[in-house]
């Protein structure tokens, strides 16, 4: 703060050298092409040819001395960042250090409020003479990066399993967590070697090739499926049957034709006995594919004390083997609420004691299901794995062989995502003549998947270095790399049998043929991805599991809220991809998808059903993704808002501009007193008591007047306008002075700063599209296809096709031996 | 939902209830049929100590000046004669014989060395707790600290075993907001470093825990079947990532050498398992667990019980355990506290505050007594496994307030083969590096060949 002061106090004139010049029409806009000349003005901007910057009359060195080296000097090193001395024409030297201070002179937030600042047309010429500096260097020795080579992750080994045998599995149970880096599962340098992993994957294979052929040995196993207690089960499950409520409704890969048995356990109170017991008797049906296979009657006066605890089961019942989708569920008994002397509340086991009592909610919870078996296996029925496995059956000892290798070579040609040799197969067939031997042809077939499952090619992406290239070059990838490289990134999982063919064949390398795969993936159901992959991970969704709103506060809030929540942002992606609308829609939009349960919680009518609609906002409270319930539940605390963590959001996920991390011994915002003269005080005003300290308040006059806006958002994102019986508040002054009077004030101030804000989305779209951090030398590309973005409106393919046509995206650099050679450097701590 | 699955379940285990303490009372039966492994040949031959290193994240209540006064950690008194009852840990207080009190050392490699570090502590203190090693910031796959003092013990003993070690963590490391500030997500995934650039991922599903312990397969046959295959697989994996060798770039290459290294790995633990198999003893494989549960109490549990399993068959004798997340916003309603645990541990020093995050570590310390008696009911024949083990529990953060990392919290308990002799509080000079503990641990555990260990200055007197 002090600092601040004395910056502030040494304001003077603008300095001599250079005279700001009054924003033309494009005047912000980096000069690129050629233009009428400023000879006399691009002479002083030494580093510059004059042919990238005939517009520019500011020399940024002299700016930079002017107005940066007050804090960013040798003495100070504010931010840990020295300019005194700086000098474009070393550009190339300071690519890393330049790129920041791009960023942010684009984002206004330096120099900081409360210092002398030059006009804001100087600042923008300041940026686009070292953006056009830096793309000058890049453009002269262009670097498309390097990664090593990517390991299928959590998400991509289901799909990956799922495209090849039309298989779904829970990889939880196999696969280690995935290491992220930069916010996102999928870069490479950050998937280190273990022997955890691999044991991982080596117990996968085995695992799924006796489910994807169905297992005539299958010993009788249990699969347990559990419901949290926050999820609501007053309502009817999606995919159960109608006329039953809560319970569960899942696709269950039953491993041989036998015997299963079901066993059903419902929520117990503090004590023990049936939670909800007091509502009465509750009938439970188990039904497969839609039908019922057992009605079970839950006796209310079970309890866990009892030699047989809440256990219910069926009796034995025999299934085919295959995808079946299992409902358990109890019969619904009447429409409407139950009776509810407190309050109507979603999830009825927001606390077990209530059960107990009378003229409370209480219904019966199934806690979990659990499926066991086969007993009495009587073989394997034909189930749809099976249908794309055995393209070929063998009439005859002999044919066996052959039509073995028929179902290898094109298995393996899928996994490994490139057309397969016959040494390949080979191979293969060593380990189905190794399980023909001990079990027969299918033991064979299934041997051999459990190799290919377990092969380098399939769970890595390798991206081969051509023979000819020396070790430092940059090289294009193959056409089957690239094929893997597009569909991973559109569409979280392998090629299919289009782009394979157009990677094999060399088809991809020509940008329009590229350009037209991407845009027919991008109108492919399956670029769905794009949402549920790359938006859900840049926009932090999984973090709502994080988040548990206070059950006495928000009783309305459970888990189905929850998901309802997540799948309204992903929907709203997915939109915005699919109709290939503008960016900035993800901020602006007037409309959103919701679901009933979501529309009641927004204060929207007429939507009834699970089914996710497109409705537009009945009022102008809401717009785009910072009226999603999601973006503000997980940026809340439990019990308040957090105006911090939502300015802490919007400056990382949005603005690309993280704040410095807080110092230790920080006032703990539970120090503040929560209430003054017998009223309870707002977040805001406890917030600004917070702040009073002024070794908190430099960072904190940024992050807060961002979240302060969304004020009117509680804890769960409802609207309101009254916090602890007061007022609402949400105005305040952004870091660059604009005034914010609400939260959509804020958006159009995020709008405003298009540069930053568009090039943070492409650049979180191509740190997930190439598998790695995005790095300085990658801006020049960033800006390349934000401007190109711009010209379209800023549409969604325009960003999409623009990293797919990106020089990174289509090439690769062979790495150095020495970059991160882990025999070199000293052992870091052990001086 | 969660949708776990698990190998073939009794009837007892669909019958259990789903209370706060459930544990894995099925598994107790696993250990070889007819008698006890550690009574075999085998078993007596390398009785070694076998070694559990946990981390209570983010320091202690009692870690600040205010909190010392009080003893919310250490008691007051040093040598024998100390009373736990004010202090975290106090519910060890039935095993006093068996607990040493470390009071007073420092954990200083986590602290800041670099303008750009000031501010991370969160980001580096758990890589920092079994290493003393001073973490590389650096988002990349470049990452550096030191080798865990677990590992450091499994490299010279833990070949014995079918599984070297295993890596247990409890809270969920996929949500953004685990690693920030330049140091990579890993430094705060795991705590166990095979070498210093070799981070060792953590297993949260005790089932994934269970199939590494024991295999998939429900008869000995169909287990050695699998062995086979699964054997023959990785032979030809091997062979595969030769000649893919050859096509990559060197730092590919290098990166892939590495995956060599662990299916050789892999390979020797089948090869291990198998002999163990047909060492003549039909071993009874116990009934799988169910997934991740709910409560905290329940997960630790299970784990611990996993623990004893593993050690009972002699599987692995070295876990590390994970306990949380600095940043954590998890609730502990059991330990009477509703504050987010984050929020909890920045108490700003204020003493009712304090006290509220002391309750947090009282919970969270009164997992272990649970795992203590399991160890204790193992009778080994000259004794239990409690008397063969040691556990290290403590953290390389001090006063979670304050971030700092001088008098950090610290206790080991068990037998370890009589290396600890037990009811006693030392308390060390000011100044003492954590490390001069760890690197007497590791003396007592036999490897004694370590000169230094991270920012170890001398050895420290237990």
């Amino acid at each position: 703060m002090n600092r601040l002061l004395a910056a502030l106090l040494a304001t003077g004139a603008i300095g001599a050298g250079f005279a700001p010049v009054p924003s033309a029409p494009d005047g912000a806009v980096p000069a690129r092409g050629s233009g009428d000349g400023h000879e006399d003005a691009a002479a002083r901007v030494r580093a510059v040819p004059p042919d990238t910057v005939q517009r520019t009359r500011v020399d940024p060195n002299a700016v930079v001395e002017e107005y940066c080296t007050r804090c960013h000097n040798e003495r100070r090193r504010t931010g840990n960042l020295v300019l005194e001395g700086f000098d474009l024409a070393n550009g190339a030297r300071m690519r890393p250090v330049v790129e920041k201070m791009i960023r942010k002179l684009r984002a206004g937030m330096m120099p900081p409020a409360g210092v002398r600042r030059p006009e804001p047309a100087v600042i923008a010429e300041t940026a686009a003479v070292l953006e056009a500096e830096m793309d000058r260097i890049a453009a002269e020795a262009p670097d498309p990066g390097r990664r090593t080579f990517q390991r299928l992750n959590r998400a991509e080994y289901a799909s990956a399993v799922r495209d090849l045998l039309g298989l779904d599995v829970d990889v939880a149970a196999f696969l280690p967590l995935d290491t992220k880096s930069a916010n996102f599962d999928n870069i490479a340098d950050v998937q280190m070697p273990s022997a955890t992993v691999m044991e991982g994957y080596l117990r996968a294979a085995g695992h799924v090739s006796r489910l994807a052929l169905g297992d005539p040995e299958a010993e009788p196993a249990s699969t347990i499926y559990r419901i949290p207690r926050v999820a609501s089960q007053k309502d009817r499950a999606e995919g159960a049957p109608l006329g039953t409520r809560g319970g569960l409704s899942v696709v269950h890969t039953f491993p041989a034709d036998g015997k299963y048995v079901f066993h059903v356990m419902p929520y117990a109170a503090v004590e023990g006995e049936v939670f909800g017991r007091t509502f009465g008797a509750e009938q439970i049906e188990v039904s497969i594919d839609g039908t019922r296979v057992a009605l079970l009657t839950i006796d209310r006066w079970m309890s866990e004390a009892e030699p047989t605890g809440l256990n219910v089961r069926t009796d034995s019942i025999h299934v085919t083997a295959g995808p079946k989708r299992v409902s358990v569920a109890f019969l619904r008994q009447f429409e409407g609420e139950v009776d509810d002397l407190i309050r109507p509340i979603d999830h009825t086991l927001a606390d077990g004691q209530i059960g107990i009592g009378l003229g409370v909610t209480t219904q019966q919870h199934l806690q979990r299901v659990t499926i066991l078996g086969p007993f009495a296996v009587t073989g394997v029925s034909a189930t749809p794995m099976r249908k794309t496995i055995f393209s070929c059956r063998p009439t005859s000892p002999l044919e066996e062989r052959p039509c073995a290798r028929e179902i290898v070579g094109a298995l393996a040609a899928k996994a490994y995502r490139r057309p397969v040799a016959d040494a390949d197969v080979d191979g293969l067939l060593s380990f189905y003549d190794q399980g023909a031997a001990l079990g027969g042809f299918e033991r064979g077939v299934r041997t051999a998947l459990q190799a290919i499952l377990a092969s380098p090619h399939f769970l890595f992406r390798f991206e081969r270095m051509p023979a000819s290239e020396a070790s430092a070059g940059a090289y294009p990838l193959s056409g089957p790399e690239l094929a893997s490289r597009l569909s991973f990134f559109l569409w979280g999982s392998p090629p299919d049998e289009e782009l394979a063919e157009a990677g094999a064949t060399g088809a991809l390398t020509d940008s329009a043929a590229l350009a037209a795969h991407a845009r027919r993936m991008i109108a492919d159901p399956r670029s769905r991805a794009l949402a549920s992959r790359f938006a859900a991970q840049w926009l932090r969704l999984q973090d709502l599991d994080k988040v548990h709103p206070d059950a006495l506060s928000y009783p309305y809030f459970d888990q189905t809220l929850a998901d309802a929540m997540h799948r309204e942002t992903e929907e709203f992606f997915a939109h915005l991809v699919e109709a290939d609308r503008p960016a900035g829609e993800l901020l602006a939009a007037d409309y959103t998808f919701v679901n009933e349960r979501l529309a009641r919680h927004y204060g929207i009518s007429g939507v009834t059903g699970h089914e996710f609609r497109r409705v537009p906002y009945p009022t102008g409270q809401r717009r785009g993704i910072l009226g999603h319930g999601s973006v503000l539940t997980l940026t809340s605390h439990p019990d308040r808002t957090s105006p911090v963590l939502r300015g802490k959001w919007v400056l990382e996920v949005l603005l690309g501009a993280p704040p410095p991390p807080p110092p230790p011994d920080i006032p703990a915002f539970e120090e503040t007193a929560a209430a003054e003269e017998g009223r309870f005080l707002t977040v805001r005003e406890r917030m600004e008591e917070h702040r009073a300290n002024p070794q908190c308040q430099s960072c904190h006059d940024v992050i807060d007047p961002l979240g302060l806006a969304l004020e009117n958002f509680d804890v769960t994102g409802a609207w309101r306008t009254r916090d602890g019986g007061n007022p609402v508040d949400p105005a305040g002054v952004m870091y660059d002075g604009t005034e914010l009077a609400s939260a959509r004030d804020l958006r159009d101030a995020l709008l405003g700063l298009s540069d930053v804000y568009y090039q943070t989305f492409a650049q979180n779209l191509m740190a997930y599209a190439l598998g790695r951090r995005i790095e300085y030398y990658d801006m020049p590309a960033v800006r390349r296809i934000t401007r190109e973005a711009e010209a379209g409106g800023y549409r969604m393919s325009a960003f999409l096709l623009g990293v797919v046509e990106s020089q990174a995206f289509r090439m690769a650099r062979s790495g150095a031996l020495t970059e991160d050679d882990p025999e070199s450097g000293l052992e870091a701590g052990s001086h | 939902m969660k949708i776990i699955s698990g190998k073939h379940l009794s009837r007892r285990a669909m019958l259990k209830g789903t209370g706060a303490a459930i544990g894995l009372p099925l598994l107790d039966a696993m250990v070889p049929a007819g008698r006890l492994w550690a009574a075999t040949t085998n078993g007596r031959a390398a009785d070694r100590t076998r070694l559990i290193c946990i981390e209570q994240v983010h320091g202690a209540a009692g870690c600040n000046d205010w909190g010392a006064s009080q003893n919310l950690w250490a008691p007051a008194a040093t040598g024998r004669d100390f009373d736990l009852s004010p202090t975290s840990l106090r519910s060890l207080e039935p095993f006093r014989d068996y607990l040493t009190i470390v009071s007073d050392t420092d954990a200083r490699m986590a602290d800041a060395y670099a303008p750009s570090e000031i501010g991370g502590d969160h980001f580096r203190t758990s890589a920092v707790f079994l290493t003393q090693a001073r973490p590389k910031q650096t988002e990349g796959s470049d990452v550096r600290v030191g080798t865990s003092m677990d590992q450091l013990y499994v490299q010279r003993f833990g070949k014995d075993t079918p599984i070297p070690s295993l890596q247990l963590s409890i809270e969920n490391v996929d949500q953004a907001g685990g690693c920030a500030y330049g140091y990579a997500c890993v430094y705060t995934d795991t705590i166990s470093w095979a070498s210093p650039t070799e981070p060792l991922p953590m297993i949260r599903d005790p089932r994934a825990v269970f199939e590494q312990l024991f295999g998939a397969g429900g008869t000995p046959e169909q287990r050695a079947e699998r062995l086979v295959t699964d054997r023959s697989i990785l032979d030809w994996v091997m062979d595969e990532m030769a000649s893919l060798r050859r096509q990559l770039d060197p730092a590919d290459a290098r990166r892939l050498d590495q995956y060599a290294d662990n299916i050789r790995e892999l390979e020797q633990r089948i090869q291990r398992i198998e002999a163990q198999n047909s060492g003549g003893e039909e071993r009874r494989i116990p009934e799988a667990p169910v997934g991740v549960p709910d409560s905290f109490e329940e997960h630790v549990k299970l784990m611990f019980d996993l623990q004893v399993l593993a050690f009972r068959s002699d599987t692995t004798r070295v876990f590390s355990l994970k306990l949380g997340r600095d940043a954590s916003p998890r609730v502990y309603p059991e330990s009477g506290v509703d504050t987010p645990f984050h929020a909890a541990s920045h108490h700003g020093g204020r003493e009712e505050r304090v006290r509220a995050f002391a309750k947090i570590n009282d919970y969270h310390v009164s997992m272990v007594p649970y795992l203590m008696k399991k160890l204790q009911e193992a009778d080994e024949g000259e004794g239990t496994l409690l008397d063969k083990t040691m556990i290290v529990y403590g953290s390389a953060m001090a006063d979670s307030n304050l971030h700092n990392h001088t008098r950090c919290p610290l206790f080991l308990a068990g037998g370890a083969n009589g290396a600890l002799e037990g009811g006693q509080h030392v308390r060390a000079q000011p100044g003492t590096p954590m490390a001069n503990v760890m690197l007497s641990l590791l003396h007592k555990l036999g490897a004694d060949d370590i000169e230094k260990f991270g920012n170890s200055t001398g050895h420290f007197a237990i």
